[in-house]
């Protein structure tokens, strides 16, 4: 017997031959939080998803106990019913459904007659959300009323409901913003309280650091080490996690300031559905040649509509003047946009970056295919010479050129969207969360090409909810709030607090 | 060595085209086999005079999938083609003989007819953002209402023999001759000049044995299929026009912007609009290249049946429709190519040929249709590994 609530022993899984995680160990004890940290495609959801029974018990090989007991488990119904509840980074929300029919679905409870009994239904969601402190949530209303963070915490309501004695969270802070992400990691320090176990799957060492007991590392699908937080800090596990001393997160290099290049003056957007609601708040902001200008801000402070906005591809109502060179440009369609010279790498790679079908080399392409053309035709073989010089530039990891992109992890999924939106040889780039859930070498990669374009004379512009991200990076940060520009700070002796305190619009007074 | 059904699922979803040629080869086996005749010397499905007729009559139905193909992969439906065929067709036979009109005005009115309703079927769709399927099946009952109006309902003969010869006609055997050995030379210079140009760009290029081998496998395909069209009475006129569609519009699917941006869109369209595509331009140009072929297949349809009928092309959408998805397009967009879907369009003209020689009730013929559409794209699924559950 041991005093493992589960216990993962030598689980091995692999597709085709390749294996994909191989020999990995984990235990976790009850009202423990174990970190499982790795980079991308180390294996983490693999181990997970065997753990749910997404891979059903037989297809791969090792041994859990759960309980004490020999665990096998044919679907995820039969791990849920043992207490184990896995929340995914994506989150599984039905939009137009209410917070309680999303709590209890599939789990309804009925009346004698056979239908939903809502009264009950609604009761019993409003308990669930109290004990989240949550009660300012209707519970009547649907889902799609609240911000990804609230909708976070209604995933957690339905594990809850279903009685969780594991939680799994696989970067539950991703779409978070800093004070979401408070109330979640303080929520979960009170479940540990209670005696529920978690597994924390999360790139935010910080949060790790501060919640994790044990931290489980894995790279390439093998077990790296477990060990308890107490005899690790973050730069400990980054070295176990890339297998190389990380010396420098932030390859800071020196790069010339130029004039202004790039002024938007003005800037206001409204919601696309509920039109009287401004979401960027007149906006005016200059960038200069090889400036390299962060944009700091909470989830919802209109950073992303702004900069939609400026590519042309807001859809709501808009204003404002925008100059490019002291020339007024005029930007409909994100083809305008490239066209004179300024580019964006959107936000949610998924929707927006990457078409999935198509091969790595096509999808790095597609915003200049015309240069690659003659009397009409591609030629194939001008194109797919610049595709390889792309991929060794840009060290994009994949097996072929032309492999579908949907295939490829989601750094080197990045790296080839920022690949195709540097072809058009912008002016000004725009890079929304550059390096949102890609792994601590592909981020180092995207750093250091940001500064090599600072270099060159390109005027980012980069927005990102990573606040040692922005002060690593920037040469001067604009904090947005509420949609409005509430700070703008050259990047010399400034603190995280400083940019929270603008963000949130309580500026700090100046102490003596 | 064991065939696993995972090596299936990888030979399947690799050489798709393969597959579907394989399929072929059995249907034909199986027709040609129930066929055989010893009193008439051997069997009647595969003989050169049935498969001349095969080809003629899946060259309508191949001309509609040629560019509905487009439409599918570019995440959209056209529902109205065959209403559209009929009226352009309509409109064709009344040119040519109510108001006796020659060709060379009846030819080019019919196509840019057929373009412009294109167009405005695309506009709705992409500009107005009217979903396709509604905007088609609108479509679908506007245009078979126009075609009832324009001929009063009844049919209208006979056209004229020119106008005959685009559906009926025959190239002469020394014509078919000469596509053939043009087509041969077409595809070594191709090849040669890809060579050049990827040596050039330092790329890897297939051994010189290997080239030759796929060279001469094409001449031989070519070379066969002349002699046994030109064994029963040359190549047909439709399917000369459906061979220089396929030839066109793979170039256009695979060496042109305006193709890559037809898979792009269909893959994700918001991405591709973000890369700077003018993304509901590709969107009205597909539907617009449907209308052109609309007006092919409706110039076809007439000079086949030597008359303009009001029910011309009916029923017509679904058998194009339905080759696409059996020569692999996806239902979802992004994936399909022409030759596929002309392939499916041969595998369903196979069907309906060889049942109706077997004097199998059409009723039969229609289910067995039904269950072959279903069953291929069940196979699909099976072999991306896209199941549910």
């Amino acid at each position: 017997m041991s005093d493992y609530l589960l216990e993962m022993r030598d689980i091995t899984k692999d597709f085709n031959g390749v294996k994909a995680i191989d020999g990995i160990h984990l235990q976790v004890r009850q009202g423990e939080c174990v970190g499982l940290c790795g980079e991308n495609g180390a294996g983490k959801s693999t181990l997970m998803k065997v753990l749910s029974a997404v891979y059903p018990y037989g297809s791969w090989t090792g041994q859990i106990s759960w309980e004490g007991k020999e665990l096998k488990a044919r679907n995820i119904r039969e791990t849920e019913e043992a207490g184990i509840v896995i929340i995914h980074q994506e989150l599984m929300m039905v939009p137009h459904l209410t917070v309680a029919e999303n709590i209890f679905l599939g789990s309804e409870p009925k009346t004698k007659a056979g239908f939903i009994d809502y009264d009950l239904m609604n009761a019993n969601a409003e308990k669930l959300m109290a004990r989240l402190k949550m009660s300012d949530i209707n519970v009547a209303l649907p889902v799609y009323n609240y911000s990804g963070g609230k909708q976070q915490l209604v995933e957690i309501a339905k594990a809850l409901n279903k009685n969780a004695k594991l939680l799994i969270l696989d970067e539950p802070t991703s779409a978070l913003t800093t004070s979401e992400t408070r109330t979640l990691l303080d929520l979960i320090k009170e479940f540990k309280a209670n005696g529920m176990a978690c597994v924390y799957i999360s790139h935010k060492l910080d949060e790790v650091a501060e919640i994790a007991d044990t931290v489980t590392v894995i790279r390439d699908g093998t077990h790296i080490g477990t060990l308890p937080m107490a005899e690790l800090d973050t730069n400990k596990i980054i070295t176990m996690m890339v297998g190389r001393e990380m010396k420098n997160l932030f390859p800071r290099e020196a790069h010339t300031i130029g004039d202004v290049i790039f002024e938007a003056k003005n800037i206001s957007c409204w919601d696309v559905t509920n039109r009287e609601r401004k979401v960027v708040d007149n906006v005016s902001f200059e960038i200069r040649k090889g400036e390299i200008l962060g944009v700091a801000g909470l989830v919802g402070a209109g950073r992303t509509e702004l900069a939609c906005k400026l590519f042309g591809c807001w859809n709501g109502d808009h204003e404002g003047e925008v100059f490019l060179e002291g020339k007024e440009i005029k930007v409909h369609e994100p083809r305008d946009a490239v066209k004179l010279g300024i580019c964006m790498v959107p936000e949610d790679r998924k929707r927006h970056g990457i078409i999935p079908l198509m091969g790595v080399g096509y999808n790095i392409t597609m915003s200049v295919l015309k240069r690659y053309t003659s009397g009409g035709f591609i030629q194939s073989e001008v194109e797919l010479a610049e595709i390889q010089n792309q991929i060794i530039r840009m060290k994009v990891k994949t097996a072929e050129p032309l492999l579908p992109i949907a295939s490829l992890s989601g750094g080197n999924q990045q790296k080839a969207v920022v690949a195709k939106m540097l072809l058009p040889e912008p002016k000004v780039l725009i890079l929304d969360e550059p390096t949102r859930g890609i792994d601590v070498g592909a981020k180092y990669e995207i750093y250091k090409l940001i500064f090599e374009l600072a270099k060159q004379g390109v005027a980012v512009l980069m927005i990102s909810s990573e606040m040692p991200e922005v002060l690593g990076i920037s040469d001067r940060v604009l904090v947005m709030g509420e949609g409005k520009l509430r700070g703008n700070f050259i990047n010399e002796g400034l603190t995280q607090e400083k940019v929270l305190a603008a963000a949130i619009g309580q500026p700090i007074t100046e102490a003596a | 060595m064991t065939l696993t059904k995972k090596d299936v699922r990888k030979f399947l979803s690799e050489y798709k085209i393969v597959a579907l040629l394989i399929v072929i080869a059995i249907i034909w086996a199986f027709f040609g086999y129930l066929t055989y005749d010893s009193d008439l010397g051997g069997s009647q499905f595969l003989t050169p005079r049935n498969f001349s007729n095969l080809l003629r009559q899946m060259a309508i139905t191949g001309m509609l999938a040629s560019a509905m193909v487009f439409v599918i992969v570019a995440g959209e439906i056209d529902l109205s083609v065959g209403s559209l065929l009929g009226l352009l067709g309509g409109v064709a036979a009344v040119m040519d003989v109510t108001y006796t009109l020659p060709l060379w005005m009846t030819i080019p009115a019919v196509i840019v007819l057929g373009l412009l309703f294109g167009l405005m079927v695309g506009w709705l769709t992409a500009y107005l953002g009217i979903p396709s399927f509604i905007v088609t099946l609108g479509g679908q009952l506007v245009f078979r209402g126009m075609v009832l109006g324009l001929t009063g309902g009844i049919t209208i003969a006979p056209v004229h023999p020119d106008l005959k010869f685009i559906g009926q006609g025959y190239l002469p055997e020394l014509a078919g001759n000469v596509c053939g050995v043009l087509l041969f030379l077409v595809l070594v210079f191709l090849a040669f000049r890809t060579r050049a140009n990827r040596q050039k760009h330092s790329l890897t290029v297939p051994t010189v044995p290997a080239e030759v081998g796929r060279l001469l496998f094409a001449g031989v395909i070519i070379l066969g299929f002349v002699l046994t069209l030109n064994d029963y009475q040359g190549v047909p006129v439709p399917v000369l026009v459906l061979l220089v569609i396929l030839a066109v519009f793979t170039v256009v699917g695979n060496k042109t912007t305006f193709g890559r941006h037809i898979y792009a869109v269909g893959s994700n369209m918001e991405a591709t609009r973000l890369s700077g595509v003018n993304v509901a331009y590709v969107k009205m140009m597909v539907f617009a290249l449907m209308g052109l072929m609309c007006a092919f297949a409706g110039l076809t349809t007439t000079g086949r049946l030597a008359a303009g009928t009001p029910s011309a092309g009916f029923g017509n959408e679904l058998d194009a429709i339905a080759s696409c998805f059996i020569g692999g397009t996806s239902m979802r967009g992004g994936v399909g190519s022409v030759s596929g879907a002309l392939v499916g369009a041969v595998i369903m003209a196979s069907l309906d040929n060889g049942m109706s020689m077997m004097g199998i009730d059409t009723f039969w013929q229609q289910i067995v249709k039904g269950i072959i559409l279903v069953a291929a794209v069940y196979m699909d699924i099976v072999s991306s590994g896209n199941q549910r559950g």
